[in-house]
């Protein structure tokens, strides 16, 4: 047990997530009133999505240090989770801004689509499905692991800067961004205060550890059935 | 090692001068695409969607006229290279080669948009140079994507969806560095500083390729 | 046999992972109904079911990844017998 100390730490972050982010006050804004919980929830997904790539990524360089194939499964199966983690920011993103920009502001969705943060994220899961899609055109192992390394590691190495560029670019509706106006009803970082801090970052770690396990899981699965067709 | 660059270099010139048949067919492709869309589109454009389309142009001419470059070698031809050059002037040559067909293309299209989709560019010497720079961008990028996507079973439509998420942010600062050269007015250094950042991810997109190219070139 | 299981067991995560996002929805109807902030929910402690509902889905899928976690384990420990 003293191996799966993370995957507890996990269970007891999001219990306490859960638990206090609904009780605990929050600051008082308009526009979002309570909705504002939902960055312990929708927020830590873009989180634990972004440190999933950044996880498989590092994979993919070890791989092509070493070609070892356990890193290709380890590199894979981060990324393939950290696609759902994406997908599932998209889909609390769009409940979300259903009752805030939309309907509140005013805006209609392609404005909202031309979000930089929500290009960024585009940009990440586009990537990972071209990432995906490449490796299933491959039929040897080997070739496979090795391409869709050297794709993962230039892609993301595009993708980090491209990140910081765009909210320079594109006004944003987004919090903290330099560009928006001052009928911004997303949230600050000066909006954020101590309290919502105590319970985000636990948020995000207890997040990420989830998606990490889960990934483990799938990795030991996988590494399992290779060692049956070793084996006979 | 610049001699051998070089000898790549010209080898590539040559076989294009040699086959020019593919050097006319992406002509073709280019006036094809622009007059299609000169005649789908109303008389006079707006700015802002003569900029956007031309962009749109420029990025599926790049597909077309980079992809090749890698899928056109014979896997025999590649085992050649192999004995006599190292990855690094290899792709160094090529990214060289395509660089220089893709500023070639982009002053075609230009010319092209030119004649056929009216003019409403203020600044046409700014916008030559910033249309320069797009070509270098877009070769880059779609040159690594075509070695990438040359291991794959030679499959040319996998390097538009390997290319596409690359190659948008630096999309979409060539989109806003050319307004300046409409009727926008930029505040002082901005253009500079745009331009200085595409130089920069440039940069990046070939270091990338050095280091990278190695592991695609062993088989 | 293999892909099927995991194949299963990806579309189960993809099912439970989606239940927070569900929960958000009833949660984000709820605090819109009151102009302000839903205060009158907080005081008559209406709260405190809605966090228990979230606290037992959560420990439910906690649960069960474990015992996903569990059955490879075992699945480990008999391939190493080999």
């Amino acid at each position: 047990m003293n191996k799966s100390w993370w995957k507890i730490l996990s269970f007891v972050l999001l219990l306490y997530t859960v638990i206090c982010g609904f009780l605990l006050d929050v600051p008082r804004l308009p526009i979002l009133n309570e909705t504002i919980r939902n960055l312990y929830f929708h927020v830590c997904m873009w989180f634990a999505m972004m440190i999933l790539f950044i996880v498989s990524f590092v994979y993919s360089i070890k791989y092509l240090r070493g070609f070892d194939y356990r890193n290709d499964i380890f590199a894979h199966n981060f990324a393939s989770v950290g696609c759902i983690m994406g997908i599932l920011g998209y889909a609390t993103g769009i409940i979300w801004v259903s009752v805030t920009w939309v309907t509140d502001q005013g805006q209609s969705l392609g404005s909202v689509l031309k979000e930089p943060k929500l290009i960024g994220a585009a940009i990440a899961l586009l990537i990972y499905g071209a990432y995906f899609v490449l490796r299933g055109s491959f039929t040897d192992i080997d070739k496979r692991a090795r391409i869709s390394a050297v794709y993962n590691i230039f892609a993301f190495a595009m993708l980090f800067p491209s990140i910081w560029i765009i909210p320079r670019l594109v006004g944003s509706l987004h919090p903290g961004a330099p560009g928006s106006d001052s009928g911004n009803p997303a949230l600050d970082k000066n909006d954020m205060d101590a309290g919502m801090r105590a319970v985000f970052y636990p948020a995000v770690i207890g997040w990420t550890l989830l998606g990490a396990w889960i990934a483990t899981l799938r990795i030991r699965i996988e590494l399992l059935r290779d060692k049956k067709l070793l084996h006979g | 090692m610049y001699q051998r660059i070089i000898a790549l270099l010209k080898k590539d010139i040559l076989l294009e001068l040699r086959q020019q048949h593919t050097f006319y067919g992406i002509l073709l492709y280019i006036a094809s695409t622009v007059y299609v869309l000169h005649l789908s589109m109303p008389d006079n454009p707006d700015a802002d969607v003569w900029n956007s389309l031309f962009w749109v142009i420029q990025l599926f001419v790049c597909v077309n006229t980079v992809a090749k470059s890698f899928l056109q070698e014979s896997r025999g031809r590649m085992l050649y290279f192999y004995t006599i050059a190292s990855p690094v002037e290899f792709i160094i040559a090529k990214l060289l080669f395509n660089l220089l067909l893709m500023l070639l293309m982009s002053i075609v299209s230009l010319v092209l948009f030119y004649i056929l989709l009216n003019n409403p560019v203020n600044d046409g010497f700014k916008f030559i140079g910033i249309v320069l720079l797009g070509g270098i961008s877009l070769s880059l990028v779609f040159s690594v994507m075509s070695a990438i996507a040359a291991k794959a079973q030679h499959n040319a439509a996998l390097i538009a969806i390997l290319g596409f998420p690359v190659i948008l942010p630096q999309l979409l600062l060539l989109m806003r560095l050319s307004k300046s050269a409409f009727q926008e007015v930029f505040r002082e250094g901005a253009i500079l500083q745009l331009a200085g950042l595409i130089g920069l991810l440039d940069l990046l997109v070939i270091v990338m390729a050095v280091i990278l190219f190695p592991y695609l070139w062993k088989e | 046999m293999g892909k099927n299981i995991v194949t299963r067991i990806s579309f189960w995560f993809s099912r439970l992972a989606l239940l927070p996002a569900l929960l958000l929805i009833c949660n984000t109807v709820t605090a819109q109904e009151k102009v302000e902030m839903a205060d009158t929910m907080r005081s008559n402690g209406k709260i405190y079911i809605v966090v228990a509902v979230c606290v037992t889905i959560l420990v439910g899928l906690f649960i069960y990844v474990m015992s996903i976690d569990r059955k490879i384990k075992k699945m480990e420990k008999e391939k190493t017998d080999f």
